[in-house]
């Protein structure tokens, strides 16, 4: 039985979001999804990584690729109103295992191919490299601004054939995010990036979120 | 299934926590995590799935600091104003006015409000009309021509609102395959002309030419260039020189929005272009009456033939009904008061040398500002209602701007200097906002 939930601790994630093409947008999602748009004709793509020490399929590192998309309305005063909304459209992992249970579990598309990963911290900056026996991924950098514990609600749209489905994403953990735009991102041509239009993605992240030592819970996928 | 190692796996619903004050958030109060963003888009069939979840939020934001907003003054946008406290429902008397766009203090002088009354008694109210069809008087008909002198262009149009102007200025002139490219920063009106023109709409990073190159490069057809005088938010001006000659370079049209630096730039007032002796280069003249002017409406100055033909397509104009006469006729005499006394710009220049000094011999962060408008950076937008809160009873009228209106973490007050504060309103007002800031540990 696949897994249907999944709790992960981790003690570095990053998630950096860039301008991209609504055009690219439009081709990667479903048709029942729409890409938020950062201004028009530009939407969002969110490059994340993270550094889990526990999960069902034990420590691995995870890159994943998402397009930003509206959220499903939740009731304020039960505090189950959404922050975002993801469409992972692709994902690598540094294990079999984990590339098993995220793709299994949650149809979040995966290379083949294992990746490796390095988060160097200095100063108040994280650098983030990912590569694969392709080549390098992604290299990465973003910066802090003010650290402080957080909880944040997230909904993350996946496809399974025909079946639309979504898992509520809960992260918690030290959580520091701003739009100074400090970080820089190289996206490498590699097969992970094949469905991007390289040059008309911004290299610099308008919005920076690091995390540190926190929890990513995975809830049971529900049909939409 | 979920096992004895991972009992978490089980949960049905997330339960978002709330803790007490950490790391300097006061996260007891969540509402404050959220902003308008987050109940833009949303999934679902029902065109009122968001209602719901807004109106509960906004139940608790509201009382926590989002009331700051359209707090209705009781008194004219002079230098010191009379504003209702929407918290307590008293009206706080005699604040120093630092939010208000009446740069030359234009808007409440004798002249222009004898000039509307006298209006009045011709025209009455509205214009009754598009201006097309009814809605132009003898008083429009002499604004658009004495602005037109006033820039030394051909031709100008008035438009009802400076956001109509830009919409209608930009969506007349540009048609599905052109290319527009925009200062990352533009106004909402600039976006909003981009997104009804259909043409393809590119934004460069703010004020880099580099990035305005590449944004230009490869494009066959028709292209527009679109920046600001001056910026509303941070203050600061373009590199207008460098952007004229790429644009030129690539064959585009440079067109400018003036809302900010229009009547107090240059040494006749005509804005950033004579300030840089760039009036011929650049193509279209956009500016606000709304700012400088103190009235309302907006207009377009460029070559007769680029009037006329927006004349024909500027559907925000002419699906419009046109300005009042009698705000035409505030509008006329403040022009030429801005014209005939070029003392209001000198005096204005000397507030905003004194203000910036004030604010730097007290400590207060106030970014990269060249002009009137001065943001005071905060970068705090979990505290910044708090800080609005004690500045407004402190006994000082400025606007708090967080995300999304900025970036997030680069919440500000703006503040605009006026010609008519008294260097004692200035340094009172310094005085009272450094004393608020250091409060709250933004300044020592």
């Amino acid at each position: 039985m696949p897994v249907a939930a999944g709790r992960y601790v981790f003690t570095t994630g990053v998630s950096a979001f860039f301008e991209m093409p609504t055009s690219d947008a439009r081709r990667i999602l479903p048709e029942h999804l729409e890409p938020v748009e950062v201004t028009h004709q530009r939407s969002i793509l969110a490059v994340t990584a993270f550094h889990f020490t526990e999960s069902v399929a034990g420590p691995y590192v995870e890159l994943m690729f998402s397009v930003i998309v509206p959220p499903v309305p939740g009731w304020w005063r039960q505090r189950q109103h959404p922050k975002a909304g993801f469409y992972p459209f692709l994902a690598a992992t540094s294990s079999d295992e984990s590339r098993l249970h995220r793709n299994e579990g949650f149809s979040i598309p995966h290379i083949a191919d294992d990746i490796d990963a390095q988060f160097v911290e200095s100063a108040g900056t994280l650098q983030v490299s990912v590569w694969s026996h392709s080549g390098p991924v992604v290299d990465l950098t973003v910066t802090q601004h003010k650290w402080e514990s957080t909880t944040h609600l997230l909904h993350t749209f996946m496809v399974d054939g025909k079946r639309r489905l979504k898992s509520n994403v809960q992260i918690s953990g030290r959580y520091t995010v701003h739009e100074n735009e400090r970080g820089r991102m190289t996206l490498h041509h590699h097969p992970m990036t094949t469905a991007l239009t390289l040059d008309e993605i911004s290299p610099y992240p308008f919005r920076e979120h690091w995390l540190k030592d926190g929890v990513e819970l995975f809830h049971p996928l529900e049909t939409l | 299934m979920a096992d004895s190692k991972h009992p978490d796996t089980s949960l049905k619903q997330p339960k978002i926590e709330t803790r007490s004050r950490l790391g300097g958030v006061d996260i007891d109060r969540p509402a404050m995590q959220y902003d308008y963003t987050n109940f833009y888009f949303g999934a679902g069939e029902d065109s009122f799935a968001l209602l719901d979840p807004f109106d509960a939020w906004w139940s608790e934001a509201e009382p926590e600091g989002y009331y700051q907003y359209e707090s209705p003054l009781q008194s004219a946008p002079t230098t010191r104003v009379d504003v209702l406290d929407k918290k307590t429902g008293q009206v706080r008397a005699g604040l120093i006015n630092f939010a208000s766009y009446n740069y030359l203090g234009l808007s409440y002088r004798e002249e222009v409000k004898e000039a509307i009354k006298a209006a009045v008694d011709v025209y009455g109210g509205g214009a009754s009309g598009s201006p097309i069809l009814s809605g132009t008087t003898a008083l429009h008909k002499e604004l658009s021509e004495e602005v037109a002198r006033f820039k030394l262009k051909e031709g100008a149009l008035i438009f009802p609102t400076g956001y109509s102007a830009n919409v209608g200025t930009i969506a007349g002139l540009m048609r599905s395959g052109d290319l527009i490219v925009a200062d990352q920063w533009a106004h909402a009106s600039i976006v909003d002309g981009m997104i009804l023109s259909k043409a393809t709409s590119r934004f460069f990073r703010h004020n880099n030419v580099e990035d305005l190159e590449r944004k230009l490069s490869g494009f066959n057809g028709k292209k527009l260039v679109v920046v600001e005088g001056v910026y509303s938010m941070d203050g600061d001006m373009p590199p207008l020189r460098d952007i004229v000659a790429v644009a030129k370079k690539h064959g585009a049209r440079v067109m400018i929005d003036e809302a900010h630096s229009a009547f107090v730039f240059g040494d006749n007032g005509r804005g950033v272009v004579e300030e840089l002796d760039l009036e011929e280069e650049v193509d279209i003249h956009l500016g606000t009456f709304s700012k400088s002017l103190g009235g309302q409406g907006g207009y377009t100055a460029g070559s007769l033939k680029l009037i006329n033909y927006l004349r024909g397509f500027s559907r925000s104009r002419f699906f419009s009904c046109a300005l009042a006469p009698t705000v035409a006729a505030g509008i006329l005499a403040a022009l030429r008061l801005a014209k005939t006394e070029p003392q209001l710009r000198t005096r204005l220049w000397d507030n905003v040398r004194f203000m910036k000094a004030k604010l730097d011999e007290d400590g207060v962060p106030t970014g990269v500002s060249a002009s009137q408008v001065i943001p005071i950076m905060v970068r705090d937008d979990a505290r910044i209602f708090e800080m609005g809160e004690a500045i407004f009873r402190a006994g000082v009228f400025i606007n708090p701007v967080k995300y999304p209106a900025v970036p997030k973490h680069k919440s500000r007050f703006r503040m605009s200097i006026s010609a008519a504060h008294t260097h004692e309103d200035l340094e009172q007002g310094a005085t009272l906002i450094a004393g608020v800031l250091r409060d709250f540990g933004v300044c020592q």
